[in-house]
């Protein structure tokens, strides 16, 4: 079931800057999409467009059927927004605010406290509850924005990036939440990034933008097709036939390129035969980084021609 | 979604009482202009001399305004013909510190965004703060008007040996016509402050505004009261359908994307 459409969906700032072009994507239920892209790619832009803050000057989006340009008020309280300038009141408490933004979004005052108190204990802020905002380090901060944004049971999360300012241990905390939101309570979850590690770790797929751009979309391993037909094969023996076109690289390492997986088995018999001693086999998968640098590379070839 | 209004409001007001200093500062003109200024008035017309030209000035008044001693109806003058017209401006700057800082002062601390992010509408939104301002206006008229009202009886009681009841003209003015003009200055403010670019421009804003609107009360409106109090309740009347008129069209050109700009 698609959660979120766009469709052709572009944005022009009033000073004449293309920040978005023609943009069209959908996302699935409980599906963590990864939207990547370098600072100023059109990111953000996105975000606000989706959540109704910004007009798209051409095309549209919509979040289960809800116009977020038009009924804003129906799309919020189908989302929870974590950005970097959505921040919370200073002179409350972190329990405060999650109780005024409880009340914000129609909750009970009773349910309110509990849904914030059951939030915080998942986030680690129990002990900080009591403390004026004031006094929280941008990671607790962080963490407590992810709270507000959880508080009314959001069907839709968008994530501008969320760990950033956490320490590893909060962002793998962070991480493990978004992913037990995704697949065990079907919430979709669009997370803006630049940090490709990070986004590697938890998304399910993914769309990489540049200068307002989509340059792709799809699960990694689509991508990786996309981006390099061929794969490495690095295999440690003995020695290799020299027909089978591998190339040494150190004493006893071979490599070659494939097209497919299943070109292995064949290879592998095939230097077993020869009576050599193979003693490990790996496919060199590209990372995510690897794939967002060939295909940006790719872009700018493209552009320079 | 009226909850999620009220919510807002209840924050917007706590923010404001919660901070002592404020709060105080918020409450000291208003006593001064309601308790100072007016015990003044009282001593110094109980400790004056009778003056033959005064005399002969409140003969002109109407019989209605003449009391049975010099003491007494120039007491009853102050407190029925000048003191109201202090509460017409109280509201108003008490609400213009608030309301001045309504959406700016969320933008400055970058809680804008967090807020425009609930599932409330702009209107509703600026209606929050708007009331917001008002209820915090009408809290410290009240404050003042009834400090005003216990200082200057005990006065007149020990001084005078009498208690001067108040005319029906306070209560237009308390009811109707002070909340009506306070509700269209905070109006005007909160839109301003949705357009400024910071706290600072729109206080300067606000001033701009009230300072005039406050001479133009001041100088008036002592006049008024001396007519008939029908004719108040219709300047009340006015002011209070301009004010719903005010809170219904203000934020009608609002747009999200103006209001973080």
């Amino acid at each position: 079931m698609e959660t979120v459409t766009i469709q052709k969906l572009s944005k022009t700032y009033p000073g004449g800057k293309e920040a978005l072009k023609q943009l069209s994507l959908s996302l699935n239920k409980g599906e963590v999409f990864g939207f990547l892209g370098p600072n100023g790619a059109g990111k953000t832009t996105t975000v606000k467009l989706l959540t109704g803050v910004l007009a798209p000057s051409g095309g549209s989006c919509d979040i289960m059927g809800v116009n977020p340009n038009t009924q804003p008020e129906k799309a919020h309280l189908l989302s929870g927004i974590v950005t970097e300038h959505a921040q919370m009141y200073d002179n409350l408490t972190g329990m405060g605010n999650l109780i005024f933004y409880a009340a914000a979004f129609g909750l009970e005052q009773k349910e309110g406290k509990q849904r914030g108190e059951s939030l915080l204990k998942e986030l680690e802020l129990t002990e900080a509850k009591d403390r004026k905002l004031a006094t929280y380090s941008t990671g607790m901060r962080q963490r407590l924005s992810l709270a507000r944004a959880l508080l009314h049971r959001p069907k839709v999360l968008f994530l501008d990036e969320p760990t950033s300012g956490l320490d590893p241990e909060s962002a793998q905390n962070v991480n493990q939440m978004i992913h037990n939101l995704a697949s065990k309570e079907g919430i979709t979850v669009f997370l803006c990034t630049h940090q490709l590690r990070y986004a590697q770790e938890i998304c399910t797929r993914y769309g990489l933008i540049e200068h307002g751009s989509l340059l792709a979309s799809g699960t990694i391993d689509e991508l990786r097709t996309q981006a390099f037909p061929s794969k490495s094969l690095r295999i440690c023996a003995s020695a290799v036939p020299e027909k089978l076109n591998f190339v040494k690289r150190r004493a006893n390492e071979f490599e070659t390129q494939i097209q497919d997986k299943k070109e292995i088995p064949d290879l592998v018999r095939k230097i077993v035969e020869a009576g050599e001693d193979i003693y490990s086999v790996n496919l060199i998968e590209p990372s995510l980084e690897d794939i967002y640098f060939a295909l940006t590379a790719g872009r700018k070839e493209d552009r320079a021609i | 979604m009226k909850a999620a209004m009220y919510a807002i409001i209840k924050k917007d007001f706590r923010g404001v009482a919660s901070n002592r200093r404020l709060f105080s500062a918020l409450l000291i003109v208003p006593l001064a202009l309601t308790i100072v200024l007016p015990s003044i008035f009282v001593i110094a017309i109980h400790f004056a001399p009778d003056d033959p030209d005064i005399t002969k000035l409140l003969s002109l008044l109407p019989e209605a305004a003449q009391a049975e001693s010099l003491e007494l109806t120039l007491s009853g003058m102050v407190l029925n013909y000048i003191l109201p017209v202090f509460f017409l401006m109280i509201p108003i700057m008490a609400a213009s510190i608030m309301a001045a800082s309504a959406f700016v002062g969320e933008k400055e601390r970058h809680t804008l965004e967090t807020l425009l992010y609930c599932p409330l509408t702009l209107k509703q939104i600026f209606r929050a703060k708007v009331w917001a301002s008002f209820l915090l206006s009408m809290l410290v008229s009240l404050i003042s008007f009834t400090a005003m009202f216990l200082v200057i009886e005990a006065e007149l009681f020990f001084l005078m040996g009498r208690l001067l009841v108040p005319s029906v003209s306070w209560l237009v003015v308390m009811l109707l016509l002070s909340p009506a003009i306070s509700l269209i200055a905070v109006t005007l403010i909160v839109r301003g402050s949705a357009k400024a670019q910071s706290v600072e421009e729109s206080q300067q804003a606000a001033v701009f505004l009230i300072i005039p609107l406050i001479l133009f009360i001041a100088g008036q409106f002592t006049g008024v009261l001396l007519m008939n109090v029908w004719i108040l309740l219709g300047l009340g009347a006015v002011c209070a359908i301009l004010a719903w008129f005010l809170l219904q069209k203000s934020m009608g050109r609002f747009t999200y994307e103006k209001l973080l700009q």
